[in-house]
C-alpha cells in the first residue's frame, strides 16, 4: 500500500507541475501585453511650425501648431497655438500660450511691451518673467530648435496654479 | 497553512464526493496516449478563449480601424505579436487535433450505441469550430481576409432559392463592409463561444452518462477497469504540456501573417483559404457552372448527412475494425480524397507569385514620374539614366529611399531631380525597385 500512496501522489505533482508552468509561462506575455502598454509615456513628437523667418526680434507672435496627437492606432492632428519671437543673439524663445496662474489664454500688448494675461491680470516680461498679478511662475518655455529655415517645437501642457512647472 | 485552508474550504463545500465523481470514473481497458486528442482540443478551446479575450482589448471591430488594431497589436505592444501568434496556431493546431479526435473515435467504433448522441453533437462541435475559423478570418481586415471571406460568402450564395438572401443575411446588406465586420466579430467573439461551451458541457454530459467506450477487443476493455485518475489525468497533462510548447515555439518564431489592408477595389488579389479549408477550395475548381452547386451545397449537404448519421449505419454493434472492412474502406477513401486535394491545392499555390500590391503601387508612380524618360528597365525607356532593370540586386531599401530624396547627397554630380512623394508613395516606389532582380523574372 504504501507504494501505491507515493506513485498517486507522483502523478499529482506531475500534473499540478505541469498545469503550473502552462499558468506560469502564459502569465508573463499575457501581463505585459496588457499592463506595459498603459504605462508607457506618451512621447510628443516634434512638430513643424513654420518658416523661422517669420519671427521677429523681440516681437513675440501667436503661431498655430498643428501636431498629431496618437491615442493607440488612432492618429489625429489637432491645432495648438504658441508664442514665439527671436533674441538678438537669434536664438528662437517659445512659450505655451497658457497662463500659469488659471490657464486663460494672455496676448502681447506691443504698445506696453508685455505679456498681459486679461483673466487676473498677470503680466510678464519678454523673458517670461513675472512683472505683477497672481501668475506664481514665469511663462513655460517650450522645447524649440530650427532645421534649416523651419521651426520645429515640441508642444507641452503644464498644470497651471502652482509655482513649479509641472508636465500634464 | 495550505493544507489547512484547502481541508477547510474542502470541509464547507463537502468536496470529496465530488472530487470521487469527477476524477475516479472507470475506464475500461485502462489509461492510454490514443485517449488525449479530446482533451487537448478542449485544452486548446481554453487557450484561444483566453487569448482571443485578450486580443479583443485592443482589437477595433470597424472597417476604418480594425487593419490598424491588429497591426498594432502586431508591431507596437510587448508580446502583441505572440498572443496573436497563439490565438492563430491554436486554431490550427484545434483543428489537427479535431481531425485525430474523429479518427480515433470512428476507428474504435466509439460512436456506437449507446454514443451515437455524442457522436452527433460532436458533429455539431466541428461545425462550430469550422465557423469559429470562418468568422475569424476576417477580423484582420486584410486583402487575405477581405477576398478570402468575399469567396466564402459567395459560394453560400450558390444555394438554391435562398442563396441571395443567405448572402445578405451573412453580409449583414448588400455588400462586403462595416456591417459585415460588427457581425463576423460578435458571432466569433459572443455567439459561437457560448454555443461552443454548451456542446462541450453536452459532450461530457454524454460522456459520463454513457461512460467511456474502451479498447475494441471486449476481453481486453474487460480485464483491466482504471480510474481517471492519475494516469489518464497525467497522460492528458503531458498532451497538454507538449502542445503548449509546440505552440510557443510556433507563435514566437513564426508571426501570424497579416497582407495589406483590405481594398475593396483592387481586384487583382487571389485569395487562399485557410489550410483547413483548402482541400474543399481546391475541389470546388472541378465544378463550374452549372454544376458549382454539386460542390458548393450538394455534396457538403450529403457529407454532414452521411456524418451524422454514421451511427446508425452498418452493423450496429461492431467494433472490431477488421470486421467492419466497408467503414474501413469508406474512412480511408475519404482520407486519401482529402489529402490528395490539400496536396494538389498546396502545389498550386505554391507556384502562384504572390505579387505585392505595393510593388503595382510603385509602378504605377513609375509611370506617373515619368522615370522611363531618363531610364529603362528591361529594354523600355531612354538611356540618359542608369539601366534599372536588376536594381533591386544593386541597392538596398535606405540607399534607394535616401536617394530618392535627395540624390545628388548619394551620388554627386547627378542631375536626377529629387523626388517629392508621401512616405507610403515612397514606400511603395521602393518595393518596386527592390523587385527588380535577376531571378524574379
Ligand atoms: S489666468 Fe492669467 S491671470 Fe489668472
Amino acid at each position: 500500500m504504501p507504494e501505491e500512496v507515493t506513485r498517486r501522489s507522483f502523478f499529482g505533482k506531475a500534473i499540478a507541475a505541469i498545469a503550473g508552468s502552462i499558468a506560469l509561462i502564459l502569465s508573463v506575455p499575457i501581463l505585459g501585453y496588457t499592463i506595459l502598454p498603459a504605462l508607457r509615456k506618451r512621447e510628443e513628437p516634434w512638430s513643424e511650425v513654420g518658416p523661422v523667418t517669420q519671427l521677429e526680434m523681440n516681437q513675440p507672435k501667436e503661431l498655430e501648431v498643428v501636431r498629431s496627437v496618437s491615442s493607440g492606432w488612432m492618429k489625429a492632428a489637432s491645432v495648438r497655438s504658441i508664442w514665439a519671437f527671436r533674441k538678438p543673439e537669434g536664438e528662437v524663445v517659445v512659450y505655451s500660450p497658457i497662463c500659469t496662474h488659471l490657464g486663460c489664454g494672455y496676448h502681447w500688448d506691443d504698445q506696453k511691451k508685455k505679456f498681459l494675461c486679461p483673466c487676473h491680470n498677470s503680466s510678464f516680461d519678454l523673458n517670461g518673467q513675472v512683472l505683477g498679478g497672481p501668475a506664481p511662475r514665469p511663462l513655460d518655455a517650450l522645447p524649440a530648435k530650427v532645421e534649416g529655415d523651419r521651426l520645429y517645437v515640441v508642444y507641452k501642457e503644464f498644470k497651471s496654479g502652482i509655482s513649479r512647472k509641472e508636465e500634464i | 497553512m495550505m493544507k489547512r485552508i484547502s481541508a477547510w474550504i474542502s470541509k464547507r463545500l463537502n468536496l470529496p464526493p465530488v472530487l470521487h465523481h469527477l476524477l475516479d470514473e472507470k475506464i475500461p481497458g485502462g489509461a492510454s496516449w490514443i485517449y488525449i486528442f479530446g482533451s487537448v482540443t478542449l485544452f486548446l478551446f481554453l487557450l484561444q478563449a483566453l487569448t482571443g479575450m485578450f486580443l479583443a482589448i485592443y482589437y477595433a471591430p470597424t472597417p476604418d480601424h480594425a487593419y490598424e488594431s491588429v497591426r498594432f497589436i502586431q508591431e507596437e505592444i510587448p508580446f502583441g505579436s505572440f498572443i496573436r501568434g497563439l490565438h492563430h496556431w491554436g486554431a490550427s493546431a484545434m483543428m489537427v487535433m479535431i481531425g485525430l479526435h474523429i479518427l480515433q473515435v470512428f476507428l474504435y467504433g466509439a460512436f456506437k450505441a449507446p454514443r451515437e448522441m455524442m457522436w452527433m453533437v460532436g458533429g455539431f462541435l466541428l461545425i462550430l469550430t469550422l465557423s469559429f475559423g470562418f468568422t475569424g478570418y476576417l477580423l484582420p481586415w486584410d486583402q487575405k481576409a477581405y477576398w478570402a471571406t468575399q469567396v466564402g460568402i459567395n459560394l453560400v450564395g450558390t444555394v438554391p432559392w435562398i442563396g441571395g438572401a443567405l448572402t445578405r443575411i451573412l453580409r449583414g446588406g448588400g455588400d462586403l463592409g462595416a456591417l459585415t465586420l460588427s457581425r463576423f466579430f460578435a458571432v466569433h467573439t459572443l455567439f459561437l463561444p457560448w454555443l461552443v461551451v454548451m456542446m462541450i458541457a453536452l459532450h461530457l454530459f454524454i460522456l459520463r452518462r454513457v461512460g467511456a467506450a474502451g479498447p475494441w477487443d471486449k476481453k481486453k476493455a474487460e480485464a483491466v477497469s482504471e480510474p481517471f485518475y492519475p494516469r489518464q489525468v497525467f497522460m492528458d497533462a503531458v498532451a497538454m504540456g507538449v502542445m503548449f510548447i509546440v505552440l510557443v515555439v510556433l507563435a514566437a518564431n513564426v508571426p501570424a501573417h497579416l497582407a495589406d489592408r483590405a481594398d475593396p477595389t483592387d481586384t487583382t488579389f487571389r485569395p487562399v483559404p485557410e489550410w483547413y479549408y483548402l482541400f474543399y477550395y481546391q475541389f470546388l475548381k472541378y465544378f463550374e457552372g452549372r454544376f458549382e452547386i454539386v460542390a458548393t451545397f450538394v455534396i457538403p449537404l450529403l457529407f454532414f448527412g452521411i456524418f451524422f448519421a454514421i451511427p446508425f449505419l452498418g452493423r450496429r454493434w461492431e467494433r472490431i475494425p477488421v470486421k467492419r472492412p466497408m467503414a474501413m474502406i469508406l474512412g480511408g477513401l475519404f482520407l486519401v480524397f482529402v489529402f490528395t486535394m490539400l496536396g494538389l491545392a498546396v502545389k498550386e499555390t505554391a507556384s502562384i507569385v504572390v505579387a505585392d500590391p505595393a510593388i503595382a503601387r510603385g509602378k504605377a508612380i513609375y509611370a506617373k514620374l515619368a522615370c522611363a524618360g531618363c531610364h529603362r528597365i528591361q529594354g523600355e525607356g531612354a538611356q540618359v539614366g542608369p539601366d534599372l532593370s536588376y536594381e533591386g540586386d544593386k541597392r538596398d531599401k535606405t540607399w534607394l529611399e535616401a536617394h530618392f530624396k535627395d540624390p545628388q547627397s548619394l551620388s554627386p554630380g547627378s542631375f536626377m531631380p529629387s523626388v517629392r512623394l508621401s512616405e507610403a508613395e515612397l514606400e511603395s516606389l521602393t518595393r518596386y525597385m527592390l523587385s527588380l532582380k535577376k531571378e524574379a523574372r
